[in-house]
Parts: structure tokens; sequence; C-alpha cells
């Protein structure tokens, strides 16, 4: 066992609170996307708009927020990344509009049999930043007889750039990772990566970031469920509870850190006892 | 409404169309001459895209042949495929392309579906089967926006340049370079606002040279069913089979020579 790393206990220490106050924080950035739907909606006179993010552990787009009359239905909902027009839209980063005339609208079959809302015409356009496309914006049925044209499909991709800019910073923000990542490379340069001596630097800066970030964070699984964050998930949960059922819940936490709290000093009379005869014999 | 975004569409709008007026140097080359008799004969033109459906109306029993792209890690296998579309927007291209060059062979390269999730890995597999298989015109409304493939599209849009293979590609309305879309070698096409198949201009201030028919275009889909699209990668298919007919007419024709022709044809701007 080696020594332990104080500026790696510290790492850890600072991760573990950026993680807790990651979990207790509600993602903001919804807020943000969902009045970007909402204006969307607005604009367009659209009967709904929605936007779908694309989620790399499940390998599925997940529809995120929706506004409109008939928005709500979709959210929660998730399809194949290549799957349908959005899927299209999402693999291929071609933003496009369609409209039905045929009045069978084979294009929104997927999600249409699944919400029970059918459009009529529909634009899609990849949210894309430089990392890549994240997901997709789709607008439904403008209200009146036109349908969408180049300058609809335009003018989506302006209100997908912000959906973007907003998802990509809550993701920075609400990334720990990402966020030590940052801090680490700020102090000790992009050479960290660099050999012994490379850089000109001392030794002891030349740090695998990587490795550190790894290490530090290493506790943290997404899918982690140990007491800890069941605890943090709760109270991040409370915040939506109303005044009342706080001060019911503080007034059980502390009933049940007093009960905590005589138990051990039972616990330690009790042992103290046991201890305290086989210490004399000891001696 | 103008919005201030790079749209690629935005030089081929009435607003500026006339800016693309220039004193062209190929004015005895007009269209009669271009297409002569040339209807696609002879010619094959390869989508790259989510399949196309061989027994829809508008494919007209062109489809010669479909395969897919299997992923397989990062390497892509090329497999014979059912004539199918898993969405729609391949079977949309191949009724354009067969509406205006109907004797033209189509080959159907699918590169999406359930497993490849519009990987560029995908896509690049699909292109360089098109290239090595006898395609002579390839229509790719595909690109991909990934840094990690700029070097592996750019030296398969040289190669296909250099197999005298033309490829014609949908420009993307997003601020971000996607590939192979904006390399010389290609043709790139973005949508103007003209609903006219015949109209197409030429834009001599790159990266998007090709404005053409991409607004409510009446297009075949999945299912046999037929929808009105808009976008960029319906503008694209346009270019392909006017290619096709060039080519069918002058079967010699270099894709630099396929592209300067389509240049010289270019409808005038007013």
């Amino acid at each position: 066992m080696t020594e332990p790393d104080p500026l790696l206990a510290a790492l850890r220490a600072v991760a573990l609170r950026a993680e807790a106050a990651r979990r207790l924080t509600p993602p903001a950035g919804m807020a943000v996307l969902a009045s970007i739907v909402e204006a969307t909606v607005a604009l367009f006179g659209a009967e709904a708009a929605s936007i779908a993010l694309y989620d790399a552990t499940d390998d599925r787009l997940v529809f995120t927020v929706a506004a409109g009359e008939h928005g709500e239905e979709v959210v929660g909902l998730a399809i194949g990344p290549a799957e349908g027009v959005a899927g299209y839209v999402f693999s291929t980063g071609q933003p496009m509009a369609l409209a039905d005339v045929a009045g069978d609208a084979r294009f929104g079959r997927t999600t249409a049999e699944q919400t029970g809302y059918v459009p009529r015409s529909l634009v899609a356009v990849p949210l894309v930043d430089d990392e890549g496309t994240i997901g997709v914006l789709e607008v439904l049925d403008k209200r009146g007889d036109a349908g969408f044209d180049l300058h609809d499909v335009e003018l989506a991709g302006v209100f997908a750039r912000q959906a973007t800019i907003a998802i990509r910073a809550t993701r920075i923000e609400r990334d720990t990772a990402h966020l030590l990542r940052s801090v680490l490379t700020a102090l000790v340069g992009d050479g960290a990566n660099l050999p012994d001596g490379a850089s000109g630097r001392d030794a002891a800066a030349a740090i695998d970031v990587e490795a550190v970030v790894r290490e530090a964070t290493a506790d943290f699984d997404a899918d982690d469920d140990g007491a800890l964050w069941a605890l943090a998930d709760e109270i991040a949960r409370l915040r939506a509870a109303d005044p009342g059922q706080i001060d019911l819940v503080r007034e059980l936490l502390a009933v049940l850190v007093r009960r905590a709290e005589h138990d051990r000093d039972l616990e330690r009379s009790r042992a103290g006892r046991r201890v305290a005869p086989r210490s004399d014999a000891a001696r | 409404m103008s919005v201030g975004l790079p749209a690629w569409s935005e030089p081929f709008s009435a607003e500026h169309r006339s800016e693309l007026a220039r004193s062209t140097p190929f004015a005895a080359v007009d269209r009669a001459w271009a297409f002569g008799s040339g209807d696609g004969a002879g010619v094959t033109v390869a989508i790259v895209d989510s399949g196309v459906e061989g027994d829809h109306p508008a494919v007209g029993g062109a489809l010669s042949a479909s395969v897919r792209v299997e992923l397989d890690g990062e390497d892509g296998r090329v497999v014979d495929d059912d004539p199918v579309d898993v969405v729609g927007h391949g079977t949309a291209c191949a009724g354009i392309i067969h509406g205006l060059a109907p004797a033209a062979e189509l080959l159907s390269i699918r590169v999406l579906g359930a497993d490849n999730r519009g990987k560029g890995q995908a896509f690049a597999a699909g292109l360089e089967w098109a290239i090595d298989h006898g395609a002579s015109i390839i229509n790719l409304s595909l690109s991909s926006r990934s840094e990690a493939m700029f070097g592996v599209f750019h030296d398969l849009a040289d190669r296909a340049y250099f197999a005298n293979v033309l490829l014609v590609c949908a420009a993307n309305n997003v601020a971000v370079a996607s590939y192979p879309s904006l390399f010389a070698a290609v043709v790139s096409v973005a949508a103007h606002d003209i609903r006219d198949p015949t109209v197409w201009f030429y834009n001599p201030r790159p990266p998007v040279e090709f404005g053409a028919y991409g607004l409510d275009v009446e297009v075949a889909w999945k299912g046999g069913g037929r929808i009105v699209a808009t976008g960029n990668s319906f503008a694209a298919p346009h270019v392909a089979a006017f290619a096709a007919r060039v080519r069918s007419a002058h079967p010699g024709a270099t894709p630099f020579e396929i592209k300067t022709i389509l240049a010289a044809t270019a409808t005038v701007p007013r």
C-alpha cells in the first residue's frame, strides 16, 4: 500500500462535494429547453414542438421536452437512433420538412402510434455542436394551410442551436469528471500528458489528467445506488415537497439522529464494560 | 423572414440570385447538347441512404441491386439486402432520379438501420463499396461531422474522382463542417426556392456550387406512399439525375467535365 496522495485525497473530496451538489440540484437546463420548445411553438404557430436527446447508455433517442397542445404525449418516448424521421435527421444531420399528401402520415407512424397524435406536416433539425449531433428538434403542424418552407427549416435551426448551447452548458456543469478535467487542465496546462522533461516542466507537474480524474471519480458510477447517493436523491426529491412535509421529515430526521446517537452511546458504554476486564487481564 | 444563419441555400434565394450572374465562358454549351438524347441509359447511379423500396411505382423497376453495410466494431461489411427502405428517404431520392433519368440503373447502398446508428464508418464503408462496384454517379445525402472521419472521406472523395465516379452531395444547413459534402472534388448541392425540377443554379463561390429543386418536392416515400418534402437532401438527387443524363449523352465525360457542363447549362439567374 503506497502513501495516500494528499492531492488525490483533496480532489476526491472536491469531486464528492461536486457530485453531491449535482445530484441535489434539479436539472436546470430542462427549464431552458422547455422554454425553447414553447417559444418554437409560439413563433411557428405550431401544434407541437419537441426535443429528443440521444442517450448513449441505452442507445436511444429520448423525447425530453415538448410544448403545444399535442406535445406532452411524446415526452418520455424512446426510439432507435436511426428510426423514423427523427432518427434519420439525427443520424444524417440533414434537416428536412415533410408534409403528407396522401393523408396517411407515413412519416409520423412511429411516434404517432405511441402518442395517438398524427401530424400533417413537420420540420426536423439536428442539434449539432462541435462534438457531434446530440439530438433532434421537431416542430409539428404549423397552423393554417401553409406547410414548412426553407426559411422554416432555417428558423428551426436557430432554435436548435440555442437548445444545443443550453444542453452543452448543462452537461458540462453537471458532469463532475468534465469539471475536474477542465480545472486540472487549466492548472497544469495542455502539456500535462507529455513525458517527463519533454516540456521542460518539473516532473511532478507532468501528471496524467485523465488518470487523476478517473481515480478521483472512481466511486461515482452513474448507476450507483449506494446508501449515500440514495440519501442525496431523497433530499433532491424533497425539494419538490411542500413546506409542511419538509418540516415533518426534518422532525423525523432529528428524532432518528437522536435515537442513533443514543444507540451509539449505549453501544459504547456496553463495549466499554466488556473491554475493561480484558484490558485489565492483559496488563 | 431572414435569419442570420450560414445557410447554404441563401445564395440561391430570390434576394440573392442576381449575385450569381456572370459572363459564362461556355455560352455555346446548352442543354440540348449537354443531354442530347441522354436519358441515363448506360449509367449506374448509386444511392447511399436508408435503402430503396424496389417495388415503389416511382422507382419504376430501375433498382438493379440492394446492399447494406453491417458494422462489426469499427469495420463496415457490405452484404446483400432486400429492396427495402427503413425510413423513406432513399426511396424519395431514387424516385427523383428515376423521374428525370428514367433509363439510369439504380443501386441502393443502405447505411442506416438498427445496427449502424448513422455512424460515419458505415457511411464510409458504403461509399467505398459504391466506388468499387460500378457506380458512375453516387448520390449522397448524408455526411459526417466527425473530425476523425475527415481523412477517410477526403481520401474517398479523391478516390472517386480519380476512378471517374462523380459524387453528388447534399450540403448541410448547419454551421459545422461536414464531410464529404464540402470537399472540392464533389458536387455540393443546396435547395433553392423555385418549384421547378428543371431549374438549377451554379454558384461561382464555393463550397456549395449548385442550387436545385428542394422545396415542396412531391417524392416517393416508404410503404408505396408519397409525401411533400423540403431540404437540401431532396435537391441533390435532381443534380445527380442531370449528371446521369450528361454522362449518358457523353460517356467519356469525367467528373470535372460533367461538373463544368452542369455549370454551363445552369439556369440564368434573374
